[in-house]
C-alpha cells in the first residue's frame, strides 16, 4: 500500500460541559502532518471526549476543530473522512471479515474491482489475508483489532484515530502490538492520534504527547520533554514514578540551596533563581544507595536512612527508604549475583543536584 | 440522510448523538398519533362514559348503582377471587418445577421446558371445552371416580372451572419468570453466604428467595391481569357472574349506552393497572443480572432416589394434566358421539371435512388480521426502540409508557371503546362503517400486542453496543444507511421473535374479537371456534378448528426457534464482542 496523505489537525479553544460539569476547558492542540500523537491522562480527563469530538460524535460548546485547514466542527461523522478504531473494535458479527473491511468502500460507491483490490491490500497489510471469510466471533482479540485497523485503513482516511487500542490485550501482546502499530503508522505516514491512560505506552511510541487532567491540557511535548522537564506537579507524578519534596529555595553562602523541614538542605547547581517556596522532584533511579561506612561521592548530597521495604522488579530493585520524617523511593539496577539491601538496613541516599527538577509549589 | 443535526447547547458523550433530526421527530409524532387514536381516545372514552352524568358533568352515581346491583357486586368479587386463586394454583404448579430445574442436576429439564410452552399453544377457551370433557361433572375423570369410588370432584363447577383452566394455561408465565430469576442469581451470592456459615433453608429464605422474588412477582402480576381480563374462558364455560362477561353482556344486550358496562370496564382497567404498577415497581432497580462475576445460577445438586421419584412423579402428574386437554380436543375432533362416556363411542372425519368446507374464510381471516397486526407491531416497536435508545427526541419515553399501559387494557374494554369512539364513522371511499369492518379488529390486535413486540425489540437493541453503529457512521454511512445495514440485521432476531409472539397471541385471542366481529365473513378462527362450541352438534367441528389453531401456533413457535438459530448466534456474538 502506498503512503497516505498527511494532514494537520487543530483543536482551537475547545470546551464542552454537561450541565455544570466541565468536561473540556479551552483545549488547544496543533498536531503536525504525519505525526503519531498521543492523548494521555487518567480516567475522566477528557481524552476520549476529544477523540470523539474529532470523529464527530459530539459537538463542542465552543471552539473549533480543523482538519487539513478546514473547519469540520459541524460536519456529521459520515462526511469527515476520519477513520476510528474503537476500543471494543466494533466488528459487525453478521458480516465476514472481508465484508467488514469492505463496508466503508461500499458506502463510497466505489466500483467492485476497486473495492476488492483495496480490501485485499488492507488485509495483507495487517497480516490477515487468509481470514477473509471468517466471522468476527471466530477471531482472537488481537486478530479482531487488526481487522478493525484494516477496515479503517481501507478507506484511506485523512486521520487515523485509535481509542485505547492496547487496553484490551494481555501484557505480552500489548508490547508486540505497540511496535506493530508504530511500524504501520510509519509505513503509511498518516496522521495518527491515539488515546491512552498508560503513560509507558504513550511515551514509548508517540512523537508527541498531550497530557490532560480534568479537561485541561497540562503539557504538550515529546516524551523526553515530559519526562525530564514536567511543567507541573501533576505531570511529574503521572509520568513515571517520582519523589516529590516541598520546601523553599534559600540563599546560603552565595549558592541556591533547597531547604526542607523533612530532609534538611540540598545545595543545587542553579543559575539565578529567586528565593521562595518551591518543590523539587527526583526520579528514583537518579538516587543512589550506599552503605553507611565507606567513601562518599562529594558531588552528591548524602542523607542517612533506613530501608523500609524492597520490591524486586527484575531490571531493578525498588526500595522504600526513610530519611528523617520523609520517605523516598529509590531504584537500583539489579545485576546477577548482587543481593542489594534488606529491609531494616542502615543506608545512605545520594542526591545528584544535576538530576533535581524544580517545580513551582 | 444528510440532514443537519439539531444541536442543543449542551452536547454529551452518552450513547446518543447530539440532539435529533426532524425525520426522527416526525416518526415519533406519527406513532404518537396512532396510539392516541387507537388506544388512548377509546380508553378515555370508556372511562368518561362511566363517570358522565349525561348533562356534561361528572358523577359517581353509576358506580353507586353498580355496587347496588347484587349481580355486579358478586361479579366484582368473583373476578378477584378467580384472579387470586388462579395465581395461587399456577404458583403451586410452577414453583416445584422451577426448583427442580434450577437446583438439581436433572435430566427431566427438557420435559420442563416443554411444559413451559405446551399450555400456551392452546387458546384457553378451547382448553376450557376440552377440560369440560375430561374433568366436568359428566366428564371422563368423574365418570371413572364415580364408577370406582362412588364420588365426584367438582373440578369444573362454576368458578372452579375457570380457575382450573386459567391456572393450567398460565402457569408457564410464572415458571419461566421464576427459572430466569433463579438462573440470574450469581453463584457468588450463594457461595459468599455459605462461606459465612449459612446453608439449607436459612440460605433459601435469606438469599435465594428474596433475590428471586421480583421475577416471581412480575410473572404473577402478569398472570393476574390476564386472568382478570379474560372474556372467552368464562363465556365458553357459561360462567357469566364475572366482570368481563358482565361488561360484554350489558353492552351487547342492553346497548352501547348502558353505563354499567362501562363501570365494569373501568374497574377492570383499574385492577389491571394496579397489578401492572406493582409488577414494574418491584422490578425497578433490581438489576441483579449485571453483577456477573462468578457463574450465573445456583450450584446444582444431585438428587437422592426418593427425591428423584418425587420429582418425576410431580412432573408426570403435571404433564398428564397439561396434555389432557390437547388429547381431548384431538379426540373430540374425530369423535362422532362423545357424551357421558370416558372415551368417544365412534370416530369420523366428517368434522374436518365440514371445517374445510365452511371455514376456509375464517382461517384466511386469522392469517390476514394477525399478519397485519404483527407486521405493524414490529415496525412500530422497532421505531420506538430506536427512538428510545438512540435519539433524544422529547417524549420518547412517554411512547414507551403508553405502549406498556396497553398491557393493562382488557380486550373487552378496548372493544367497547372502539365501538363507542368510532360509532358512525365511515371508511373513506367505501361508505362502509368502520365499526363493521375487519380493519378495527386488526388494529385492536396491533395495539394490544404492541407491548410484547416492543419488549423484544428493546431487548435486542439494548444488547447492541452503540459503537457498532458509530463505526458504520465513521466509515461513511449516514444514519439511515446505518439502520438499514447494521441495526436492522442485528435486531432481526428480536424482531422476528416479536412478530411471532404478536401473531400467535393475536390468533388465539377472543375477548376483543367477540366485541368487534360484526359478520360471519369477518370472523377469524377464534370466533369461529367460539360459535361452533355453543351448540352440541358444533363441538366436533369446533374441536377440529381448534386443532388447526393449535397446529398453526405450534408450527409458528417451532419456526421461530429455528429461524432464530443463526440470529441468536449473532446476538450472542454481539454481546460477547461489545
Amino acid at each position: 500500500m502506498e503512503p497516505l496523505r498527511k494532514v494537520k489537525v487543530e483543536f482551537e479553544n475547545v470546551s464542552l460541559a454537561y450541565g455544570r460539569t466541565r468536561v473540556l476547558t479551552d483545549v488547544s492542540i496543533a498536531i503536525k502532518p504525519g505525526e503519531f500523537f498521543a492523548l494521555l491522562g487518567p480516567s475522566g480527563s477528557g481524552k476520549s471526549t476529544l477523540l470523539r469530538l474529532l470523529a464527530g460524535f459530539l459537538h463542542p460548546l465552543s471552539g473549533s476543530i480543523r482538519v487539513a485547514g478546514e473547519d469540520v466542527t459541524r460536519v456529521p461523522p459520515w462526511e469527515r473522512d476520519i477513520g476510528m478504531v474503537f476500543q471494543n473494535y466494533a466488528l459487525w458479527p453478521h458480516m465476514t471479515v472481508r465484508r467488514n473491511v469492505a463496508f466503508g468502500l461500499e458506502e463510497r460507491r466505489l466500483p467492485r474491482t476497486v473495492i476488492d483490490r483495496r480490501v485485499a491490500a488492507a488485509l495483507e497489510l495487517v497480516g490477515l489475508s487468509e481470514y477473509g471469510e471468517r466471522r468476527p466471533g471466530q477471531l482472537s482479540g488481537g486478530q479482531q483489532q487488526r481487522v478493525a485497523l484494516a477496515r479503517t485503513i481501507a478507506i484511506e482516511p485523512k486521520v487515523l484515530l485509535l481509542d485505547e487500542p492496547l487496553s484490551n490485550l494481555d501484557a505480552k501482546l500489548r508490547e508486540h502490538m505497540r511496535v506493530e502499530l508504530l511500524s504501520l503508522q510509519r509505513k503509511l505516514g498518516i496522521t495518527t492520534i491515539f488515546v491512552t491512560h498508560d503513560q509507558e505506552e504513550a511515551l514509548s511510541i508517540a512523537d508527541r504527547v498531550a497530557v490532560l487532567d480534568q479537561g485541561v491540557i497540562q503539557q504538550v511535548g515529546t516524551p523526553v520533554e515530559l519526562y525530564d522537564t514536567p511543567a507541573n506537579r501533576f505531570i511529574a507524578t503521572f509520568v513515571g514514578t517520582i519523589n516529590l519534596l516541598r520546601g523553599a529555595l534559600v540563599e546560603s553562602g552565595g549558592r541556591a540551596v533547597f531547604h526542607s523541614e523533612t530532609i534538611g538542605d540540598i545545595p543545587l547547581n542553579l543559575g539565578t533563581t529567586a528565593p521562595g517556596p518551591m518543590a523539587i522532584a527526583i526520579r528514583p533511579h537518579a538516587l543512589q544507595l550506599a552503605d553507611r561506612g565507606g567513601t562518599a561521592d562529594a558531588g552528591r548530597t548524602w542523607l542517612d536512612g533506613t530501608v523500609l521495604a524492597r520490591e524486586f522488579l527484575g531490571e531493578f530493585v525498588r526500595y522504600n527508604v526513610r530519611t528523617g520524617p520523609a520517605e523516598l523511593t529509590v531504584d537500583q539496577p539489579h545485576y546477577m549475583g548482587e543481593a542489594g539491601f534488606a529491609p531494616g538496613a542502615e543506608v545512605r541516599v545520594g542526591i545528584n543536584p544535576a538530576q533535581v527538577k524544580l517545580l513551582a509549589d | 440522510m444528510k440532514a443537519a443535526a439539531v444541536t442543543p447547547a449542551i452536547a454529551g458523550s452518552l450513547p446518543v448523538p447530539a440532539g435529533y433530526t426532524w425525520q426522527q421527530a416526525a416518526v415519533a409524532v406519527a406513532i404518537a398519533a396512532f396510539l392516541l387514536v387507537f388506544l388512548i381516545v377509546p380508553v378515555v372514552t370508556v372511562v368518561y362514559v362511566a363517570f358522565a352524568d349525561g348533562a356534561g358533568g361528572l358523577t359517581l352515581s353509576h358506580f353507586a348503582t353498580f355496587f347496588h346491583i347484587s349481580l355486579m357486586h358478586e361479579s366484582f368479587w368473583n373476578s378477584l377471587y378467580v384472579g387470586v386463586w388462579s395465581v395461587a394454583i399456577a404458583t403451586l404448579i410452577a414453583v416445584p418445577l422451577a426448583y427442580f430445574t434450577v437446583r438439581f442436576e436433572f435430566r427431566g429439564s427438557a420435559i420442563i421446558q416443554t411444559l413451559g410452552v405446551l399450555p400456551l399453544i392452546m387458546p384457553p377457551f378451547v382448553g376450557a371445552v376440552a377440560m369440560q370433557l375430561i374433568f366436568g361433572r359428566s366428564g371422563a375423570v368423574n365418570l371413572l371416580l364415580n364408577d370406582w369410588f362412588g364420588f365426584t370432584i367438582p373440578f369444573m363447577d362454576g368458578l372452579n372451572g375457570v380457575i382450573f383452566v386459567e391456572a393450567l394455561h398460565y402457569f408457564p408465565f410464572i415458571l419461566m419468570n421464576l427459572v430466569v430469576a433463579l438462573n440470574n442469581i450469581d453463584s457468588s451470592m450463594e457461595e459468599s453466604a455459605q462461606n459465612l456459615g449459612s446453608n439449607g433453608f436459612r440460605l433459601f429464605r435469606r438469599i435465594v428467595f428474596p433475590l428471586a422474588m421480583p421475577g416471581y412477582v412480575a410473572g404473577a402480576a402478569l398472570v393476574f391481569i390476564k386472568v382478570f381480563d379474560d372474556l372467552g374462558t368464562p363465556l365458553v364455560l357459561n360462567v357469566t357472574n364475572m366482570l368481563a362477561p358482565q361488561a360484554y353482556l350489558r353492552i351487547t344486550s342492553i346497548g352501547i349506552e348502558d353505563p354499567i358496562g362501562y363501570v365494569a370496564s373501568v374497574i377492570m382497567v383499574i385492577a389491571s393497572l394496579g397489578a401492572l404498577w406493582i409488577s414494574t415497581w418491584v422490578m425497578r432497580g433490581k438489576d441483579y443480572a449485571t453483577m456477573q462475576r462468578g457463574y450465573a445460577g445456583l450450584a446444582k445438586r444431585k438428587l437422592t432416589t426418593r427425591q428423584t421419584i418425587l420429582a418425576y412423579g410431580w412432573i408426570g402428574l403435571v404433564l398428564a394434566i397439561v396434555l389432557a386437554p390437547h388429547l381431548a380436543i384431538l379426540l373430540l375432533s374425530f369423535a362422532k358421539v362423545w357424551s357421558f362416556s370416558v372415551l368417544p363411542d365412534a370416530y369420523t372425519l366428517a368434522h374436518y371435512a365440514s371445517v374445510f368446507q365452511d371455514s376456509p374464510r375464517a382461517i384466511w381471516n386469522t392469517v390476514l388480521f394477525c399478519g397485519i397486526a404483527a407486521t405493524l407491531d414490529v415496525v412500530i416497536a422497532t421505531a420506538i426502540a430506536y427512538l428510545m435508545l438512540r435519539t433524544r427526541v422529547p417524549g420518547r419515553n412517554a411512547l414507551d409508557f403508553t405502549v406498556t399501559i396497553a398491557l393493562a387494557i382488557p380486550g373487552v374494554v378496548l372493544g367497547i371503546g372502539y365501538l363507542r369512539t368510532f360509532k358512525g364513522i365511515e371508511i373513506p371511499f367505501t361508505g362502509e362503517l368502520l365499526t363493521s369492518s375487519w380493519i378495527l379488529i386488526a388494529l385492536a390486535y396491533t395495539v394490544r400486542r404492541l407491548p410484547y413486540a416492543l419488549r423484544s425489540c428493546v431487548a435486542a437493541l439494548q444488547q447492541m453496543h452503540v459503537s457498532l453503529e458509530e463505526a458504520a457512521e465513521n466509515l461513511g454511512a449516514s444514519k439511515r444507511r446505518t439502520i438499514w445495514r447494521i441495526v436492522v440485521p442485528l435486531m432481526a432476531g428480536g424482531m422476528l421473535a416479536g412478530f411471532i409472539t404478536s401473531f400467535m397471541t393475536a390468533a388465539v385471542e377472543l375477548s376483543t374479537t367477540i366485541m368487534l366481529v360484526s359478520s360471519q365473513d369477518d370472523a377469524p378462527m377464534s370466533y369461529g371456534i367460539y360459535l361452533y362450541m355453543q351448540s352440541a352438534a358444533g363441538r366436533g367441528p369446533g374441536a377440529a378448528l381448534g386443532v388447526l389453531a393449535v397446529l398453526i401456533v405450534a408450527v409458528g413457535t417451532y419456526l421461530s426457534y429455528r429461524a432464530l438459530g443463526q440470529r441468536a448466534q449473532d446476538a450472542r456474538d454481539v454481546q460477547r464482542l461489545a
